[in-house]
């Protein structure tokens, strides 16, 4: 084993780690990311029209985790033997330069402040008995004036589309009206609305809600960000969720970080590099580094550092973080222990509307961060008192491009054969005349809904999987049903000739064989109690103070809202915290 | 194959020692001074480009250059004193820099740009030799040697003899008036150090440049023969085929950069500005920016670009029955527009560019079938890529699409058949990524 | 002039070397491509004859030719789902395959040791004994077309035992590969003359629509084009 020496270690190439190396190296640190996939460039491999290839990207994966190698195992309840998730469906990990923040689609919200502190707020609101009994709701402990910067900073990294509500407290603009204020406007202007989420904006203002074009963080014009680094402008070729963005417009790590932090000398970039643990001290305080498996020469490297940041995909993160030994496992039964408490996802179903056969949806045409929403039924900007759930979803027509492998399997929808006679009548009525609309909600915590280490299946590294736990429950999918029947009335005003809600049932297990969403969270939550949380404010390990672990594993909750724009403020947040305080007098930032 | 020979090695040649004379207030007489600024100018040079090859020692030489008979190779200039050359006096250095004499006597091929060399001044050829010597690593490793009939260097002698300019000559006429001192600058580093000329001007029979400066003629920087392919377009104010649209900032983004609003660089622009000008201060891109917009058209009568609609009107209501507006909208139009206007600096405009009105549609077609890159620039860290069509689109469909984009928005160039299409895939450039730039993203 | 520094094909061998499973380069698809489209009549290369026979006839079945065009038959579905199984999707390297493999809930995902190529491979060997079983010895190829459909039908409810391969997994397997053949690029082998793109208005690898983010619901204009470059 060879032994190398770092000042910071980051593991993963994603967005969180591209960003803490960027910020690392700029505070003069020598910053080494550990990526276990392999390098990506969109001029080699995204290029134009080679990569407008539906079956090698969004079918066969092409820029997603190979299970092979190492996959998760699934159980919906405590009392079911886990089985492993052999196939991608469910969510899609990404792996390689990049991460999940190449292949992402490029919704780019801020965050609901109320979701900040939802615990305190609803207990304020409807007091502590209306929070179900096994829901670990809990607070970040930070507040959205104190990320504010960090998502203004982001948005100009990102090169991000969209248009203000408020500015400093004034109007600016016709936003979401239920949108935090910002110190600043999006640095480009909103992307034009598709067709289709035209109809759904003025069906949606008929109806009394308050629709807004999506923030996206695809550029809607040619734009350079404070790096110096250029976007093309999006082009609505749809090819967003899956894919790399022959256009440089979709923004990705490769495309808005990567190519200013490679020029930087400080700065290295070791791909297929597998770690297999983070290194402690003996009394398991301090860590020393890492252990990674070059997957080339199938050698393993011990490299050391004084800094150790975990940002990985979510539940990489906690997976490295029970191998290593960093923090107290969880333990549903005893209710201790914090490193795999509280795993979240987010609840979402489709609905769809079928408009007369003169007008053509077009739907290949789309961005996959653009599109029109109402927040009238997210977070808490609605009477929850009457209704008896805790969360919320934005509803939106997000036409990000249909493709037609995934518009022919899915099948034309209601009670439409799937193949044989009728089929392809269905099939093109469907995708030439039909819209969609998607309830994209929240996904509470709970006591018996959590990750921990797999007792029978291992990695091709031999090392054992992690274990999901997780399932529908009832207050979410009550949630996700009352916020469906408010569609019903969208459908109805913009003229649909028929329509299906798509709901989730009473009672319905999680599903891994359907795409639901990648987003992912907890496991590694941030607050201000060690009991219930991994990290700290700042994402701060409570247990081992020179681990960081940044991602979507800091939330406590799901939330509404796609988590990219959230994870990569909380990056920058805690670097910024990182670089003013810690490097200065390493060691806690909050007293545990 | 002379023709693309020459020039191009002079173009990845020198561009660095333009450099040297844009270090501000450097003190002649501290050698640690100058061997910074030598190291410098080096670094953000293209000496290396034909001196040092890839992966080697710095300035070892090796680098071939493929010509008929055989090939010649870039020697290694490193100052060991068997194998480099550690045995130069400065004297002997400025006459092989300036005049293209080996120390031994012998004639240098005009791969280097001596004739281009003879304006630089003696302090800008005493901070490079300062470098040589003391900043760099002798290599002792002997350059490829040159076989019959190229190592007959007494050809070389008589061309040079006839074409190459004294330094007595050659600096006078860079001490020529001039109507402010940028610009005065400006005509130094591209007639001299920058060897513009090598590539842009017009050459004559015995390969010579026409003219060597800006003093003589109006084809000086008119535009040049074709290198690799490619084919230098007019740096003067002529309209349409010229820069007589570019402003000063966009001569100086583009010389920092590589791209600006108006277009892209590719082919040997690529290694000049990579190599070069991208390392060069503000005053100095400035001062070239001023000079080459201080010098008048060559084809006075060509009439301003204006854009037109039509052809983008049609796209957009969905007739692409043009000739070549089809093959557009299939390939071209996602990232150069239905209106030509492209998404510059990312992608550039086709509207109005000078590449694409050339009388000659070389660049354009090479372009098309072999597609070009854009590396990371220090200032613009981004790459971009054009694909090659070469594989995807026949000879016919190269020259329908090249016609069309030469005759939409405005552009009056001539038509392309595809008969020309097919002889110009004889010398076609390898496609792009065969080599891989770095960085990419 | 200056003498490549690393050849095309060293470049696309450290490329190959550095992606991901499957990362083509352009050359590589222009190889692929314009060798399968010189061809000729396709000769299958992992199945055999009788397969090759039941796979025609059901995946026409699953797509048919009817007034819309073309059936999946046509397409090239069968040649897609072919070469697919010489990929490594095909022999299963995308998948999880360690065991144990257990029973587990069928909302848990796909739990067989399987491969998509043995899917096939025994799949298609216990529905066509099946069927000879059920009708007087034909296999499922002879069959008329509506005994095809009521046999897939009942395949794809689980009402027919296939012994190592439940009858809904090979079905599932079959009707995803079809469409995936009827509708990806040529470049994988169906889709042939953009027949499946042309049925759904969908404009292949055209990929820009600037001008037509929204034009008010009106048709899109152009034909599809693939990433060869053609059109239809």
């Amino acid at each position: 084993m060879s032994t190398m020496k770092t000042d910071a270690i980051i593991i993963g190439a994603g967005w969180a780690g591209s960003i803490l190396a960027k910020e690392l190296t700029e505070a003069g640190l020598s910053v080494t990311i550990l990526e276990r996939g392999d390098d990506r460039a969109t001029a080699t491999e995204g290029d134009y029209p080679s990569s407008i290839d539906e079956l090698r990207g969004a079918i066969r994966h092409r820029l997603f985790q190979n299970l092979s190698q190492t996959t998760v195992t699934i159980r919906n309840t405590v009392d079911q033997t886990a089985v492993p998730y052999r196939r991608l469906a469910a969510f899609l990990p990404g792996e390689g330069v990049g991460g999940a923040g190449l292949h992402w689609s490029g919704v780019h919200f801020r965050v609901a402040p109320d979701d900040l502190a939802l615990r305190t707020n609803i207990i304020a609101r409807y007091g502590k008995s209306f929070i179900p009994e096994g829901m670990n709701l809990q607070d970040y402990d930070v507040t959205y004036e104190e990320l504010e910067p960090f998502f203004d900073k982001a948005e100009k990294v990102f090169g991000t589309s969209g248009e203000p509500h408020t500015i400093r407290g004034k109007v600016a603009g016709k936003g979401n009206p239920f949108a935090p204020d910002r110190s600043d406007a999006f640095p480009l202007p909103p992307m034009k609305d598709v067709y289709s989420a035209t109809l759904f904006k003025t069906a949606a203002a008929n109806v009394g809600y308050h629709p807004y074009s999506l923030p996206a963080a695809n550029a809607s014009a040619q734009y350079t960000n404070p790096y110096g680094v250029q976007m093309g402008p999006c082009n609505f070729c749809g090819y967003c969720s899956g894919y790399d963005c022959y256009m440089y417009s979709k923004a990705s790590p490769n495309v808005n970080i990567l190519p200013a932090l490679r020029q930087d000398p400080k700065f290295t970039l070791v791909t297929k590099a597998h770690v297999l643990k983070v290194n402690l001290d003996s009394d398991g305080r301090k860590a020393t580094g890492v252990t990674y498996l070059d997957l080339r020469t199938r050698q393993q490297v011990e490299l050391r550092a004084d800094l150790v940041i975990i940002s990985a995909f979510q539940f990489h993160n906690v997976h490295l973080m029970l191998l290593s030994g960093i923090g107290q496992p969880y333990d549903p039964v005893r209710n201790t222990g914090t490193v795999g408490r509280n795993f979240v996802y987010q609840t979402i179903t489709t609905s769809r509307a079928w408009l007369p056969a003169r007008h053509y949806t077009n739907q290949f045409v789309g961005a996959g961060g653009a599109g029109v929403a109402i927040d009238d039924f997210n977070s808490l900007n609605f009477d929850h008192g009457p209704l008896g759930f805790v969360g919320g979803a934005p509803v939106w027509v997000n036409q990000a491009g249909v493709k037609p492998i995934a518009a022919a399997i899915g099948g034309p929808g209601g009670k439409a054969p799937t193949w044989g006679e009728g089929y392809k009548d269905a099939l093109v009525d469907t995708y030439r005349h039909s819209l969609a609309i998607d309830a994209h909600g929240s996904n509470m915590a709970y006591r018996d809904v959590y990750l921990d280490l797999d007792p029978t299946y291992s990695d091709a590294y031999g090392q054992p999987l992690l274990r999901m736990t997780f399932t529908w429950k009832d207050n979410d999918i009550r949630m996700n049903q009352y916020v469906v029947s408010r569609i019903e009335p969208i459908m109805k005003a913009m003229g649909a000739t028929r329509y299906a809600l798509g709901t989730l049932k009473a009672g319905e297990p999680f599903d891994t064989r359907r795409y639901q969403t990648t987003h992912l969270g907890g496991g590694a939550v941030m607050g201000a109690d060690p009991k219930t949380s991994a990290v700290n404010r700042y994402l701060q390990s409570w247990d081992v103070p020179n681990v960081f672990v940044i991602g979507a594993s800091a939330f406590p909750q799901g939330m509404g809202y796609n988590p990219t724009g959230m994870v990569a403020a909380l990056a920058y947040w805690s670097a910024y915290h990182i670089r003013t305080t810690y490097l200065k007098n390493p060691g806690p930032m909050v007293q545990a | 194959m002379k023709i693309r020979a020459f020039p191009f090695a002079a173009a990845l040649g020198a561009a660095a020692l333009l450099l040297l004379a844009s270090a501000p207030h450097a003190r002649a007489d501290d050698t640690g001074d100058l061997v910074a600024r030598g190291r410098y100018v080096a670094e953000a040079s293209d000496c290396s480009a034909c001196h040092t090859v890839k992966g080697g020692r710095p300035f070892a030489g090796g680098l071939a250059f493929r010509l008929p008979f055989g090939s010649i190779y870039a020697p290694n200039i490193s100052p060991d004193p068997i194998h480099g050359i550690g045995a130069y006096s400065e004297a002997a250095f400025s006459r092989a820099v300036r005049e293209g004499v080996r120390r031994d006597g012998a004639s240098l091929y005009p791969a280097m740009p001596f004739p281009s060399y003879a304006r630089m001044s003696d302090s800008d050829i005493h901070a490079l030799f300062t470098y040589f010597m003391k900043g760099v690593q002798p290599v002792a490793s002997a350059t490829p040697a040159i076989s019959w009939p190229l190592s007959m260097r007494w050809p070389m002698s008589l061309w040079r003899a006839a074409f190459a300019p004294s330094v007595q000559s050659a600096q006078k006429d860079v001490a020529r008036p001039f109507p402010d001192s940028a610009i005065a600058r400006g005509a130094y580093l591209v007639e001299g150090p920058g060897h513009c000329g090598a590539c842009h001007s017009p050459r004559g029979i015995a390969l010579q440049e026409k003219t060597l400066s800006a003093s003589s003629s109006t084809l000086f920087l008119s535009g040049g023969a074709p290198v690799d392919g490619f084919v230098p377009t007019s740096l003067r104010q002529d309209q349409r085929t010229g820069l007589a649209s570019w402003s000063e900032d966009d001569i100086v983004t583009f010389l920092a950069t590589g791209r600006n609003r108006k277009g892209e660089a590719f082919g040997g622009m690529t290694d000049a500005i990579s190599h070069g000008t991208q390392h060069l201060s503000d005053a100095d891109l400035h001062a070239i920016a001023r000079y080459l917009r201080f010098l008048g058209p060559n084809d006075p009568k060509a009439t301003a670009w204006q854009y037109d609609p039509a052809a983008a009107t049609s796209l957009r209501q969905g007739n692409a029955t043009a000739r070549g507006a089809k093959v557009y909208v299939d390939h071209c139009a996602a990232c150069h527009r239905t209106d030509g206007a492209g998404y510059a600096p990312a992608f550039p405009p086709l509207a109005g560019n000078p590449v694409v009105m050339s009388d000659k549609p070389d660049s354009l077609v090479h372009v098309v079938q072999s597609g070009a890159a854009l590396p990371g620039m220090a200032r613009a860290p981004s790459a971009f890529v054009m694909p090659a069509y070469g594989q995807r689109l026949s000879a016919e469909q190269i020259a329908d699409v090249v016609t069309f984009i030469r005759g939409a928005w405005g552009n009056n160039a001539s038509p392309v058949d595809a008969t020309s299409v097919a002889s110009l895939q004889h010398s076609a450039p390898p496609p792009v990524l065969s080599e891989k730039p770095v960085p990419l993203n | 002039m200056k003498t490549p520094s690393s050849t095309r094909r060293t470049f696309i061998g450290g490329l190959l070397g550095s992606a991901s499973f499957w990362l083509y380069s352009n050359h590589e698809v222009w190889a692929d491509a314009l060798a399968a489209g010189q061809a000729g009549p396709y000769t299958p290369r992992y199945f055999n004859e009788a397969e090759w026979r039941f796979l025609n006839a059901a995946c026409e079945r699953i797509f048919p030719t009817d007034g819309h065009g073309p059936g999946a038959r046509s397409l090239g579905a069968p040649e897609f789902i072919d070469r697919q199984m010489d990929t490594p999707y095909g022999h299963g390297a995308l998948w999880y395959m360690s065991g144990p493999f257990q029973n587990a809930p069928a909302n848990l995902g796909y739990q067989l040791s399987l491969p998509p190529r043995e899917i096939y491979r025994q799949g298609i060997a216990a529905a066509d004994a099946y069927v000879r079983d059920h009708h007087d010895g034909r296999g499922f190829a002879d069959l008329d077309a509506a005994d095809q459909t009521t046999v897939l039908k009942a395949l794809e409810q689980g009402d027919i035992a296939l012994g190592s391969v439940p009858g809904h997994t090979f079905f599932e397997q079959l009707r995803q590969n079809t469409l995936e053949g009827v509708f990806s690029d040529p470049l994988h082998g169906g889709n042939k003359g953009l027949a499946g793109w042309t049925l759904l208005g969908f404009p292949g690898a055209r990929a820009d629509f600037m001008d037509w983010v929204n034009q008010d619901g009106a048709p899109y204009p152009f034909g599809p084009v693939s990433i060869s470059g053609e059109t239809a």
